[in-house]
């Protein structure tokens, strides 16, 4: 293969160690996601998946390690850099982030608004063409109060793509939408990688939602990476971990009587 | 075993006030530093790129002065009346209730005036910004506008600081002025003159610096009622629970910094 041909890395995160407190939240986290590619993030509650997140979107500091975004260490970055560098990165946040005194096409906006020198009329167009890619069309004087909450999260997602971003972050896009809406969504999102060719990263637990889009997934359990692989190398895995985490089961625990009433009443 | 209750024990007494002393340490050096960072954006944003927009600005000044003259000049009579009440039964032993109105002059410009102005914007105005920042902290908007790569300090807080900084000075101008009048025609049937006489003793007692005295003080106000709400409101914890309560502290906060500040303002211009 050529080097022209080779896909690029867009993220690379190497030893990525955090906590919160004294609490180790991710334990020497390592991964590489290529230029195009959809990377779902997979793991249960309380994984560090959500904490992985917010340190790939540089909204916190890792305890030590590196993140390497769009060929940029992170932590060598000034303030204004890390602006510039935000202009290509998309965000749609799991509760949507519209601003809620702002109409839906004003939130849509906004980053036009900050970082561009275009017109109103140029800036409205651009926001209803982004609306229409996201079946919104019609819905930007509604204030984001007005939307069902399926109609946020893709109001979010028109608002993450109208500085046509290399790299879009989605945090839990299908969380709390019922199975139709979902899987609409999931349409969405490989709609979006094919028609604007951008990388995406897909923080989510629904299963059925990270096998449909993925083309790797990375399986965090207890804050480390149990494994980083297609759809059926994740499926067909032998770890124990990931098979319960897919079949949704728990490792039983041994409990004894005594120790449990103790704990109850804050003996121990 | 559980760990005996240490409640009300000295150690507990001292372990509390340091932690106090620490919180205030931190938040007050967390004021400063986003107040510096405001009069930053406001100075050189635009050569960054990053400007501060004046339409917020003119939607702040909106919020907390035009639509806060009519509360603002209603309890400003008040003070004026009552002011003029007190004096005129006050001087009456002396024989010198033709002095009232330098008295309540005076007092309005230099105390009342800036005083009642700021701890009305400071509940009104102080308590929305608190909770518009909590509002928007806990829904995710700050982390949202971060990485649109738009600076939360130059979009929020500046053009926050820069409205109170016009408004609060003006409204106490106001505030002044209308509590004067209120007096005025309070105190010109009482002592048998006019109020154009009453306004002419005015002009010929109150100077320029006691002016400046009081509009100085609600320029200083006009920065801690808005720090104070943004240090409260980025600290908000929980749901709308922590909503109410960083509401309600900034009020309190913002009402105690300015009424310390006051006192320590005067005595260094008095003394």
């Amino acid at each position: 293969m050529t080097e022209a041909q080779t896909p690029q890395p867009v993220i690379e995160v190497n030893n990525l160690v955090t906590h919160y407190g004294d609490r180790q939240i991710l334990k020497d986290v390592s991964l590489t996601i290529q230029q195009g590619e959809i990377m779902v993030i997979m793991g249960g509650s309380g994984s560090g998946k959500s904490t992985l997140l917010r340190h790939l979107m540089a909204l916190e500091n890792a305890t030590s390690g590196s993140i390497k975004l769009l060929g940029h260490e992170l932590s060598e970055l000034s303030q204004m850099d890390l602006y510039t560098l935000c202009r290509k990165i998309g965000v749609s946040f799991q509760s949507g982030a519209l601003f809620s005194s702002m109409t839906v096409g004003e939130n849509i906006i906004l980053p036009l608004r900050e970082h561009t020198n275009l017109d109103r009329t140029t800036m409205n167009i651009m926001a209803r063409l982004k609306l229409e890619v996201v079946d919104l069309a019609g819905f930007e004087n509604l204030m984001p109060s007005e939307l069902s909450g399926g109609m946020v999260k893709r109001a979010a997602l028109a608002r993450a793509i109208i500085m046509d971003p290399a790299l879009l972050f989605c945090d839990e896009p299908s969380a709390g939408l019922d199975p139709v809406v979902s899987s609409a969504l999931d349409e969405l999102i490989l709609r979006l990688r094919s028609a604007m060719r951008m990388t995406i990263v897909v923080v989510t637990h629904e299963l059925d939602s990270a096998f449909k889009i993925a083309d790797r997934i990375t399986v965090l359990d207890g804050g480390e990476i149990l494994t980083i692989g297609t759809v059926d190398e994740v499926r067909n895995s032998s770890n124990e971990r990931i098979q319960n985490l897919l079949n949704r089961r728990f490792e039983a625990e041994e409990v004894d009587p005594d120790e449990y009433l103790a704990r109850l009443m804050g003996q121990t | 075993m559980a760990a005996p209750d240490k409640r009300g024990s000295p150690v507990h007494v001292l372990e509390s006030m340091g932690r106090g002393a620490f919180r205030f340490v931190d938040a007050f050096g967390f004021g400063a530093h986003l107040f510096f960072e405001s009069l930053y954006w406001l100075i050189r944003g635009r050569r960054m790129g990053q400007r501060v927009r004046a339409e917020p600005v003119f939607a702040q000044m909106m919020v907390i002065g035009v639509n806060a003259i009519p509360i603002v000049s209603m309890l400003s009579v008040a003070i004026g009346i009552t002011l003029s009440m007190q004096g005129i039964d006050s001087l009456e032993q002396f024989g010198a209730q033709h002095q009232v109105m330098f008295m309540v002059a005076l007092s309005v410009t230099r105390e009342f005036g800036p005083l009642i102005t700021g701890i009305l914007v400071a509940g009104r105005s102080g308590s929305a910004l608190a909770a518009r920042i909590s509002t928007m902290v806990i829904s995710q908007e700050i982390d949202a506008l971060k990485v649109m790569g738009v600076n939360p300090v130059r979009y929020i807080v500046a053009p926050s600081l820069l409205g109170m900084m016009i408004v609060l000075p003006s409204l106490t101008l106001w505030s002044i002025g209308i509590s004067l009048i209120g007096s005025a025609l309070y105190v010109a049937p009482q002592v048998g003159t006019t109020v154009s006489a009453l306004f002419t003793e005015v002009n010929a007692s109150i100077g320029t610096d006691d002016l400046a005295h009081g509009l100085t003080k609600s320029l200083i106000f006009a920065v801690l009622i808005t720090i104070v709400s943004v240090v409260d409101g980025i600290s908000v914890e929980g749901g709308a629970e922590g909503v109410g309560r960083v509401t309600t502290s900034a009020v309190v906060h913002g009402i105690t910094a300015i009424v310390l500040t006051d006192m320590i303002f005067v005595f260094a211009t008095t003394t």
